[in-house]
């Protein structure tokens, strides 16, 4: 899934493990049911996973969405930035 | 390395030894010394040799790796095979078309025939060379 340019998904998932009696990337990915390089991509911010695996993520650290995953806008460019509508 | 990802590259190496039976085609091309010369039996070698060469590497690597070897396509594995098949599709509509195209140039079966599989041949190239990159990149 790709994200809007103006925008970024951030998550905290790596700390989430660390607190979760150091969870490894391969615990995490069998728990939701997708790959380690899945879990690792969306760690990294490569990767936005589908709402189900993002819900799934959130129910295995037993967190609300809101406490994995942080959807930000970026700052637009100014409208006096020079270009001409 | 995951499993999908290794798979892809095999399959692209060995997708890649068809050029053999490309170039033997193009120097016949060029160069018709026999007309009676046939490819079939380099193009039949070709596809045993890939099909067992596949067979025997994935077989070794589902050994090394069950779990991940039986797992279903996760849903961004899915997503990078949809991703492939939008530029492979587009390379084998153009080669098609090219193809045909051959035909109004004075072309015979046999050009048309080998003009159709070189667009297959790069179509595929160009899927799972789409893979890989995706796999890469990691998205």
């Amino acid at each position: 899934m790709n994200v809007s340019p103006g925008a970024e998904i951030r998550n905290n998932i790596r700390r989430l493990r660390f607190e979760k009696a150091e969870m490894t990337q391969q615990a995490l990915a069998e728990r939701v049911g997708v790959t380690r390089q899945t879990v690792n991509a969306i760690e990294l911010g490569k990767y936005s996973p589908s709402l189900e695996v993002a819900f799934r993520i959130a129910a295995v650290f037993a967190k609300p969405l809101e406490d994995v995953f942080q959807y930000r806008e970026r700052p637009r460019a100014r409208a006096d930035s020079g270009w001409v509508d | 390395m995951s499993f999908r990802e290794k798979s892809a590259w095999i399959t692209f190496v060995m997708l890649l030894g068809f050029g053999i039976y490309f170039a033997e085609v193009w120097d016949h091309f060029l160069h018709p010394t026999d007309p009676h010369t046939s490819h079939l039996p380099l193009f039949i070698l070709l596809v045993v040799a890939v099909v067992i060469i596949e067979i025997v590497t994935h077989t070794i690597m589902g050994i090394r790796s069950p779990l991940e070897a039986k797992a279903p396509l996760d849903e961004r594995e899915r997503l990078i095979a949809l991703r492939a098949t939008r530029p492979a599709f587009f390379v084998l509509i153009v080669g098609a078309f090219l193809s045909v195209g051959t035909m109004h140039l004075g072309a015979n079966t046999w050009v048309l025939a080998h003009c159709v599989l070189l667009a297959i041949w790069i179509a595929e190239l160009t899927r799972f060379g789409t893979q890989i990159y995706y796999y890469r990149r990691g998205s």
